[in-house]
């Protein structure tokens, strides 16, 4: 089952607005981040010259796989990926979302904000053919040579910390479909947080770390998703550990 | 096997995954293995890998797909090793 014309122009059409307002929407979000909330990056330059090398560098698709603490994860990150400046010379660089659709689509404001910010809505325990037309879409923002980020872990952390044990295999079922896929671990975290949380603390400072993996698997269907998203997360567990062991030294 | 031996083995494989344990105590061949045993997504395709290991057989991804209750993954099972 692949996607419809319709459903390929719709997020075609999608990108293309989402490029030209951009130029408005970029700065607004940069100025409530920075002026209203007074968020910071730690070690903001090489963050972005980092990723820049691994979107010079990667062949083939590029997946963004990161934890998941505060609702808006994927703004800070993709905030902190790269300048508006930058993100508009490269608008591919800047990763397609996937929020879920009873979270974010509750509200106007939240719409189109997600329709502005390159987002797929996702539904949590889908029905298989929703899953399927979801993942479609992902494939096929991915084929076009857009960055895409999605968090392994399927849900919010309930402790603050990695969950190795309960987490989704989305992340793995997109990936067996794509050969070659490059896969760009993050791990982001607020100086300040602590366990659940809806949104970070005010005046908060980030932490951010990437590693690009290439996970592979020599078993296929369901359990090649599972191998590849076993994969993924204890690669953030790993990133994690280094984050409190920083801290633990900072200390 | 009988249908009788899978539907119980099928319930054993399910069970340490149920959520919802009192749902688990009263689970007939209708019960919902999502909605009414609390199961996640991720976690029926370990019950599917489970059903694999136990059962020595290959479910498809497609097959997996249709599986809604405890009663579609003994129907599903029979029909493989029958």
């Amino acid at each position: 089952m692949s996607l419809s014309p319709r459903e390929r122009l719709t997020l075609d059409i999608q990108r293309a607005v989402s490029r030209c307002l951009f130029v408005f929407f970029g700065p607004m979000m940069v100025i409530l981040f920075h002026f209203r909330f007074k968020y910071k990056f730690q070690d903001i330059d090489k963050i972005r010259e980092e990723y820049k090398r691994h979107l010079n560098s990667c062949q083939g698709p590029l997946i963004i796989c990161s934890n998941h603490l505060t609702l808006i994860d994927s703004i800070i990150q993709s905030l902190g990926l790269n300048s508006i400046l930058g993100h508009l010379r490269r608008y591919s660089g800047l990763p397609w979302n996937l929020p879920e659709k009873n979270n974010f689509y509750h509200n106007t404001k939240w719409k189109i904000i997600c329709y502005l910010g390159k987002c797929i809505p996702v539904v949590r325990m889908a029905s298989a053919s929703d899953g399927k037309k979801s993942m479609n879409k992902m494939l096929y923002v991915l084929n076009k040579g857009d960055v895409l980020s999605i968090f392994p872990e399927g849900k919010r952390s309930r402790s603050g910390k990695i969950d190795d044990v309960d987490f989704s295999y989305g992340a793995g079922q997109l990936i067996k479909d794509i050969p070659h896929a490059n896969v760009l671990c993050i791990y982001l975290r607020g100086k300040k947080q602590g366990g659940f949380a809806n949104f970070p603390s005010r005046g908060e400072e980030f932490y951010f770390k990437m590693d690009l993996i290439n996970p592979y698997s020599q078993e296929s269907g369901l359990r090649k998703a599972r191998d590849l998203s076993r994969q993924i997360i204890e690669k953030l567990k790993i990133m994690e550990q280094e984050y409190f062991n920083d801290i633990a030294i900072c200390r | 096997m009988n249908e009788t031996q899978i539907y119980d083995k099928v319930v054993s494989l399910i069970s340490p995954y149920a959520k919802n344990r009192e749902a688990m105590t009263v689970a007939s061949r209708e019960t919902k293995i999502l909605e009414d045993l609390g199961v996640n997504s991720a976690r029926l395709v370990d019950i599917v890998l489970a059903f694999e290991d136990a059962f020595d057989i290959e479910v498809e991804d497609e097959a997996a797909d249709n599986i809604f209750t405890i009663g579609d993954a003994v129907t599903l099972i029979n029909g493989k090793l029958n």
